[in-house]
């Protein structure tokens, strides 16, 4: 995580390659997403990584590979993130530095952020209200596309046939110079979703096939970057994604229901580059449109924000910033705008080079009304090193907020205009571990606490349904990670290893009769692991993987329990195959390769064994 | 029972409220007895439910659909509906599964066919069930229709008979099926052999429930400020004696006591949200309303005519179980527990 150092990509930026600094390619610029994260832990995959999840959701990759709980609504359907045992409404959603939840619901369905559309995918775990604003609460997802200079042309295809009527293509071409790049991404992905499965809603429990979880999804990505001169720098990012979807019934029910979600987003970054500092001018337009059976929902956000990140001194280095969002929403039930306008501010102090802290301050205030003020404190400290090996201890306390969405505002009937925002305090404690020889490794240990105050639920009040400010949550929990990698005579290997425990309970309920004091929040594994071998030999790569999802009930007095599930992939792949300057990078996939029958949410049928062909052409 | 003894071979006993069966002898099995609680279960989770008390000992048997059958029921409870030997459970996702009602092993389904059933009424070997039918894209239901099933172990669906908009409450008498047509204010009703609708009575107020005593045949109508009690003619098939009792704000439950006395569930819903139980007497023209209980979430209401006691069903908001709370006839609690998701109703055995 300290590969995105902020000197390493502002000195990227200069075309001139210089001896003293080891540049693999010359980037646009990007504001680090650690640079002041100081004792939070981080967590990042690049394009190689999700290369294995292209053709696959957002919800998939971070299902299998990291310690959040995606809860998933059945095959290509909702998939709402959790971290740290938190609801999916206290997980913020960046891309390209724009916040993208939707600002009537709060949130985001990962199963329409599709892995083709992105290059760069970074996890923060814990409260960051200072560093990334409102909705930073159990953690926040960070979404980028990735241009470069001086790279040519640049073009392929990739094609995707599987089971279940899996049929995706998706289409790059881009072309860069010294001071200008272009790059556009073309996709579409379907799938047929008539994958068998046990219908326990139905007398003598046949087996039949999904009839309706039929998904389609298409987009365009557009990246383009200028270099006006030395010193200034612009970049421009769209996005335009559309996915129409039959929404898969729970067993036992036979709705025929559809949803269309399109989503068209737009970011322009201006930067300016002092000899010691950066100005970011930022301007921004996210419109999502739900068409939900004949029941429209749309809303739009306006962002204009600007920033100014100077080194003071060695030691010192800051950041101050201030960001305006205008959101008009137009809902089945109502209309309303909300305005935002919040002012931040992170200072780093780098006492040695093995010892920094950083303090993030930040105070939004929506439509009049004051947000609690969040700061954050954190440290990382490498305390032991040596060659071959180092110790880093990194810890954080801080506050994050939620403001109640337009819905809880505004729903009509329902809505509640005085409802609080959430509040919550956090911090945490990590020791990583890395070693490197023969045999390399990185282990991390994170301790972290949290409690999440005026929790909004929403209650049927007679026959209208309205959210309140009731619930306190305290979450506490550890969660490890480690890789190894090595050689075996000519083999390359790897294996990535997790686990994270997550005690979620609830400490005030709706009375002092609430069945849920004291009990594991719904939908909120205590237990979740996985790990990942993959060996490599002269382009050939394979990898099976594995997750485990423990108990977890349905309600959040506990009675149902629904029973823990791990599945296993494989994947096999050989990316050698070329002719002339065409590359054709082949792979094959099995996804739940025993079969097993499980649900991730009560009732939601999950496919059986699929497989997947992948073929790529490459310019 | 007094609806055998009066209706002769045809027995009805229908939805929420209280009704037995004391008239044959039956083997006593686990469940035919006591009281079986309906839980609806959560919109979205399918979780719908059957428990088991025993009001003598307050043993509560929970989930037995699942314990019996080994797999979850999978719907929304919508109707509990005892004939004889069967006991039918009506989700209104789409579904009525068919069990004995001494051991709950499962006896049959109507599983395809139906959008949103609410009732079911058994007429000779066809079983009708009413069905608001699917929405359309306003969440309106201009395709309301009582289906046909021949045969009492389910099976497919032979007909679907058009009624007006959210049919409820279905009620068997000699060779017809009189359905409670709630959005439109109607009661019809349907010759069972020749399947179709034969008449309608046009009411001043949204017919909900029927009850049938010493010879009478009740409707239980809600309008915003008042209920009416129709009786209703089942030989000329007409509307007799109307009781109108002003209640604001009452909701489709009532509870029959046996002696002309009801309670019923009333809601003023949003923004105020007071939940009340009311008990209705009526003695001949005139009629008294007594406020029993007040709060917030209650979903059902029975009444146990062997301890006279009233069950009050809360859902507490969806959010996890529901409780029970029971009441003596004037009021006072006598006890609370907790069953299962969305209470919202009561089947009672006689002794």
């Amino acid at each position: 995580m300290f590969l995105l150092l902020w000197v390493y990509t502002f000195v990227g930026f200069y075309p001139v390659s210089q001896d003293t600094i080891p540049l693999a390619e010359v980037e646009v610029y990007a504001p680090a997403l650690d640079r002041f994260a100081q004792g939070q832990k981080v967590i990042s995959w690049e394009k190689a990584e999700l290369e294995d999840f292209q053709g696959r959701s957002l919800g998939d990759i971070l299902q299998e590979q990291s310690p959040v709980f995606v809860r998933q609504y059945g095959a290509g359907m909702i998939a709402s993130p959790s971290f740290r045992g938190t609801s999916a409404g206290h997980t913020a959603v960046f891309w390209n530095g724009l916040p993208i939840n939707s600002p009537s619901l709060g949130q985001s369905d990962l199963s329409i952020l599709p892995i083709s559309s992105i290059d760069q995918v970074s996890l923060q775990f814990g409260n960051a209200g200072a560093l990334f604003g409102n909705e930073a609460i159990g953690g926040s997802i960070h979404l980028g596309t990735n241009s470069e200079f001086g790279k040519g042309l640049q073009a392929g295809i990739t094609h995707q046939t599987g089971s279940f009527g899996l049929f995706n293509t998706n289409l790059f071409a881009g072309f860069s110079s010294k001071n200008f790049s272009s790059k556009t991404k073309v996709y579409r992905e379907f799938s047929k979703n008539n994958f068998p499965y046990k219908d326990l809603g139905r007398i003598g429990t046949p087996e039949v096939k999904e009839d309706h979880a039929q998904f389609e999804q298409i987009g365009v990505v557009q990246d383009l970057a200028w270099n006006l001169n030395s010193n200034n720098q612009f970049k421009t990012a769209f996005w335009w994604n559309k996915t129409n979807r039959e929404v898969q019934p729970v067993m036992g029910s036979k709705t025929k229901d559809v949803q269309e979600d399109q989503a068209f987003r737009a970011v322009i970054d201006f930067f300016h580059f002092e000899e010691k500092s950066v100005w970011n001018l930022k301007t921004g337009f996210v419109r999502n449109e739900q068409l939900f059976n004949a029941s429209e929902n749309n809303s739009t956000q306006y962002f204009v924000a600007g920033d100014w990140d100077q080194e003071i001194s060695g030691k010192w280095t800051s950041k101050l910033g201030a960001r305006y969002t205008l959101t008009k929403g137009d809902l089945s039930t109502y209309k309303a705008d909300d305005e935002r306008i919040e002012l931040y501010q992170s200072t780093k102090f780098s006492a040695t080079e093995n010892l920094s802290f950083a303090i993030n301050l930040r105070q939004l205030v929506y439509s009049g009304t004051f947000a609690p003020f969040t700061p954050n404190l954190g440290m990382d400290w490498s305390f032991w090193n040596t060659n071959t090996q180092s110790l880093l201890l990194k810890t954080s306390i801080g506050k994050g907020f939620k403001v109640p969405t337009l819905n809880d505002r505004f729903w009509n009937p329902g809505g509640n205009p005085n409802l609080l925002p959430e509040e919550s305090l956090s911090g945490e404690v990590g020791l990583n571990w890395s070693k490197k020889g023969d045999l390399n490794w990185t282990q991390g240990l994170t301790y972290y606490k949290m409690s999440v105050d005026n929790w909004i639920i929403w209650l049927p009040k007679g026959s209208v349904w309205t959210p309140e400010n009731i619930k306190k949550v305290s979450n506490q929990g550890l969660e490890y990670q480690g890789s190894l990698n090595g050689h075996l005579g000519l083999w390359k290997w790897e294996l990535a290893t997790s686990y994270t425990y997550s005690k979620a309970v609830t400490t005030k309920g709706t009375d002092e009769n609430d069945q849920s004091i004291g009990k594991q929040l719904p939908y909120t594994p205590q237990h979740q692991a996985n790990a990942k071998v993959q060996v490599k030999k002269s382009g050939f790569t394979s990898s099976i993987g594995t997750f485990f999802v423990g108990e977890r009930s349905v309600t959040a007095d506990n009675p149902r329990m629904m029973p823990s599930f791990q599945l296993f992939n494989f994947g096999l792949g050989y990316d050698q195959l070329t002719l002339g300057k065409l590359q054709f990078p082949l792979s094959f996939q099995i996804n739940n390769i025993l079969n097993t029958d499980y649900q991730v949410l009560y009732l939601r049928a999950m496919p059986g064994r699929s497989y997947q062909f992948n073929l790529s052409i490459f310019l | 029972m007094k609806l055998n003894q009066l209706l002769g071979a045809l027995a009805l006993i229908s939805a929420s409220f209280a009704c037995s069966d004391s008239g044959e002898e039956k083997p006593l099995g686990k469940y035919n007895n006591g009281i079986l609680i309906m839980n609806e279960g959560n919109f979205g989770t399918n979780d719908g439910e059957v428990y088991h008390l025993n009001p003598n000992t307050e043993v509560l048997l929970p989930n037995i659909f699942e314990a019996e059958n080994l797999r979850p029921f999978a719907g929304l409870l919508q109707d509990l509906v005892l004939e004889s030997d069967r006991l039918y459970l009506v989700a209104n996702t789409g579904k009525v599964e068919i069990v004995n009602p001494a051991d709950f092993k499962s006896l049959g389904a109507v599983s395809a066919e139906l959008d949103q059933p609410r009732s079911l009424a058994v007429n000779g070997s066809k079983l009708f069930i009413s069905d608001y039918g699917p929405y359309d894209a306003s969440y309106a239901t201009p395709d309301s229709y009582v289906a046909v099933v021949n045969g009492l172990d389910g099976g497919v669906v032979s007909k679907k008979i058009p009624v007006s908009n959210k049919p409820q409450d279905l009620f068997s008498f000699g060779n017809y099926i009189i359905v409670a047509g709630s959005e439109e204010n109607k009661i019809e009703i349907i010759d069972a052999t020749q399947e179709a609708v034969i008449t309608t009575i046009n009411l001043e107020a949204s017919p909900r429930q029927f009850y049938a005593e010493d010879g009478i045949l009740w409707v239980y109508a809600v309008a915003a400020d008042e209920v009416i009690f129709y009786t209703v003619n089942l030989s000329s098939l007409t509307l007799g004696n109307t009781y109108t009792v002003p209640v604001t704000n009452a909701t489709g439950n009532i509870a029959f006591n046996g002696d002309d006395e009801m309670y019923v569930l009333t809601s003023s819903g949003w923004p105020d949200y007071n939940d009340t139980v009311l008990s209705i007497d009526i003695n001949g023209s005139t009629s008294t309303a007594t406020q029993l209980m007040t709060g917030s979430g209650f979903y059902g209401i029975g009444f146990d005519d062997n301890l006279n006691q009233v069950y009050v069903a809360n859902s507490n908001g969806f959010q996890g179980n529901g409780t029970v709370t029971v009441l003596s006839e004037t009021g006072s609690v006598i006890r609370s527990f907790e069953v299962g998701r969305g209470p919202s109703g009561f089947l009672v055995y006689g002794n």
